[in-house]
């Protein structure tokens, strides 16, 4: 008993320090605009990059919209979308990227304790990103490598994730890929996106993978898991009759 | 002298008539100058470089964009009223790994590109500037603030083009951009033509810079410049400025008109400019700096109208970067010449106006100066007038003809070249140091107050030749205008 009260008072002592060194960005310090027009791709990388680059910690975006292509997450840095903020998805499939395969909103390849929380909103504007897509096709100019719809999350060779509580919407594809990935955490989470019946939440040789407490309502299958069963944990988390997601 | 081959090349007009034309509003570009069209732009440039090659044709609106890559093949096309407006936000732009700069347009080794059209391009630099200066002190951004401003490599110019061949830039006005404004770095077969630039929003922008290029046309054009009007540059200690072809251009600047240099490693030659007319300038009308080991020859300026500009000639080689690689400066032809120097600053009330000097000194001749053991060598100089305002005070500022004052003239090998270097020089017309052959044929220079110092001054100068040189001042009947020390005169 004493040995435990020694070992968590221990674990306090040298924990504490170690979560204050997380700091909080304001997104506005890197010039990120919240007015829905502006497109913030790069503030939003160069918020990211400088965060990774300085011991890491939050970029913290409060209420407001904003406008973002695709973006990379980088070691140590957590988005923070509090609530009433939107990261809204550029309506152009030439703001995409792919990494390692995956073409998403936020990305982020080979990268270690990362993550997105707060209550606030990932927006893929998918009905709109579709339309533009096809309007290109109709003229030819849609070349193979842009017909791929961007997911709103895409991770690959990447350790200890944290997703917590965002809200995910209108994605023009898969909402979530997973791929090669170890220790994701998925909390709170909620997905409504109707545009394809491509599956949300898409899963390939992770492990170490909770899912819990979440919400996905989608035309497709909620999930789809490649890999070893016993490395992922679900809990209360269900589609939008209510069932359970299954591996 | 002659053997100037200027090889004044027509690009194959057919081959960018017969390319197909795109409309960049079919890639779903915005024209609402608000939505950032960087990746549209760029999707739609690969697109056609990848098709066959063609025109993109920006209508009549205002394209927001960061920095893009143009490609081989394709053409710029800005239709009238149509502009492509340079994003405020500095992590918009790239600065290229390869050429180390920022640019709104860059084009790195491709060819058959251009940029035309009557529409424009605007950086809107003061704001991209200043929103990186913020940046920097908010500590997301390192930089040194050297003269509280980002270092040049640090803001975008409206267009870099590096190692490309066959490139037309015609039509367009380029406005404010961030640091130096249209640069093109060891590119090959240029061809500017009736283009106006307005680049006078932030430190040094420039109007052109031609770095290290060969076979240059640059023609009809108009240049209003917070710094050098049209700057060729040398980088390359290994690479060369030549044959290159000024014709009909204008320009304002709050430093040079024409400049060779002030980077001059490898050098400039077989030039022919015309028809330049030069006003309100700070500085010299025609500069040419070997500082940095190039070479200067074979350069003919003929058709010269420079008005309130501070300064008309400056030649110079000095030895500031050199590097043991030798300088010469060789057969120029300097002719047919009208110029006024104001008494006062020529660019007073201009943004970004030269720095105020730190006087005394009386107003400068046009100045012609080697160093001992380099001397400009050859330099015709031919229907010149040039008028002077004169009323010089010695009592404000002196240097004499003695020996002892004409060699305490220092000779600043390593100095900034600017014909102001020297503060106080004892002519007011020419002043000739470190030189061999210069002729003087059919000069008028005028003083329109009386002056204290001669008209020209030769020192160190071998065979200098004199021919229908007429000097005005007033009260000067017996005044002797010519001074030659340490120098001998040539009579034919």
């Amino acid at each position: 008993m004493n040995y435990h009260k020694i070992v968590n008072a221990i674990l306090v002592v040298f924990l504490l320090p170690l979560t204050s060194l997380a700091k909080d960005y304001n997104a506005s310090l890197f010039g990120v605009k919240s007015d829905g027009l502006t497109l913030n791709t790069r503030s939003i990388q160069k918020g990211i990059d400088f965060i990774s680059a300085n011991g890491g910690g939050r970029l913290v975006f409060y209420v407001g919209r904003y406008l973002t292509g695709s973006i990379r997450l980088k070691s140590n840095v957590t988005i923070k979308l509090e609530e009433g903020a939107v990261l809204v998805a550029a309506p152009s499939i030439y703001d995409y990227n792919s990494s390692a395969g995956i073409k998403a909103l936020v990305s982020a390849e080979g990268q270690k304790n990362i993550g997105i929380s707060g209550k606030g909103v990932i927006e893929g504007r998918g009905t709109l990103l579709l339309k533009n897509m096809d309007e290109l096709k109709v003229r030819g100019f849609l070349l193979d490598s842009l017909t791929v719809q961007p997911a709103l999350l895409g991770f690959s060779n990447c350790s200890q994730i944290a997703i917590d509580s965002v809200n995910m919407i209108d994605a023009a594809g898969a909402v979530q890929r997973f791929s090669n990935c170890n220790d994701i955490k998925i909390a709170t989470i909620t997905i409504k996106s109707n545009n394809s019946n491509d599956p949300a939440v898409v899963f390939s040789e992770n492990t170490g993978v909770y899912f819990i407490h979440s919400y996905v309502e989608v035309p497709g299958k909620p999930m789809v898991w490649t890999g070893d069963s016993r490395e992922l944990k679900l809990e209360k988390t269900i589609d939008s009759k209510g069932s359970a997601l299954q591996p | 002298m002659r053997k100037t081959i200027l090889t004044l090349f027509l690009l194959n007009a057919i081959l960018y008539t017969e390319a197909k034309d795109y409309n960049i509003a079919d890639f779903g570009a915005r024209a609402d100058g608000v939505y950032l069209n960087t990746s549209i732009i760029q999707g739609a440039i690969d697109y056609i470089t990848t098709h066959g090659g063609g025109r993109l044709i920006f209508p009549r609106g205002s394209y927001l964009t960061g920095s893009i890559y143009l490609k081989s093949n394709v053409i710029l096309h800005l239709e009238s009223d149509a502009v492509l407006l340079g994003s405020v936000n500095v992590f918009d732009y790239v600065k290229d790994p390869y050429i180390g700069w920022m640019s709104m347009i860059f084009a790195l080794k491709q060819e058959n590109i251009g940029i035309t059209g009557k529409g424009m391009i605007d950086g809107r630099g003061f704001y991209t500037a200043n929103n990186m200066v913020s940046n920097i002190h908010k500590g997301i951004f390192t930089d040194p603030l050297k003269l509280d401003r980002p270092n040049e490599t640090n803001r975008p110019q409206n267009i870099y083009f590096r190692e490309c061949e066959n490139i037309i830039i015609t039509g367009i006005m380029l406005k404010d951009p961030a640091s130096w404004n249209q640069t093109y770095d060891q590119c090959r077969n240029i061809y500017v033509d009736s283009i106006r630039v307005d680049a006078k929003n932030y430190w040094n922008n420039d109007g052109i810079d031609i770095v290290d290029c060969s076979d240059v046309v640059i023609k009809n054009s108009f240049f209003d410049a917070a710094d050098d009007v049209i700057c060729f540059k040398s980088h390359d200690a290994t690479k060369i400025c030549e044959n290159v072809v000024v014709d009909n251009c204008v320009g304002r600047s709050s430093a040079n008109g024409l400049k060779f240099g002030t980077v001059s490693r490898g050098g400039f030659r077989n030039f022919k400019v015309t028809n330049l007319t030069i006003y309100d300038t700070y500085r010299s009308a025609i500069t040419f700096a070997a500082v940095d080991g190039g070479i200067i020859e074979n350069i003919v300026v003929d058709g010269v109208k420079s008005t309130n500009t501070g300064n008309v000639i400056y030649l110079r080689i000095g030895d500031r970067w050199s590097q043991n690689k030798v300088p010469y400066m060789k057969d120029i032809v300097i002719k047919n010449v009208y110029a006024e120097v104001p008494a006062g600053k020529p660019d007073a009330g201009y943004l970004y106006e030269g720095p105020v000097e730190d006087l005394p000194r009386n107003i400068s001749p046009a100045s012609i100066v080697g160093l001992p053991q380099h001397k400009i060598k050859n330099v015709i100089l031919e229907n010149i007038t040039i008028v002077y305002p004169g009323g010089s005070n010695p009592n404000y500022a002196y240097r004499g003809l003695s020996k002892a004052e004409l060699d305490s003239i220092p000779e600043m090998p390593a100095a900034y070249p600017e014909f102001s270097q020297f503060k106080e020089l004892p002519a007011w017309g020419f002043y000739l140091r470190h030189a061999e052959d210069i002729t003087f044929r059919n000069i008028t220079l005028t003083a329109e107050k009386k002056e204290y110092r001669p008209a020209i001054v030769a020192d160190d100068v071998k065979n200098i030749f004199f021919e229908k040189v007429e000097v005005q001042e007033p009260e000067s009947k017996k005044k002797n205008q010519i001074f030659l020390h340490n120098s001998t005169r040539r009579k034919k």
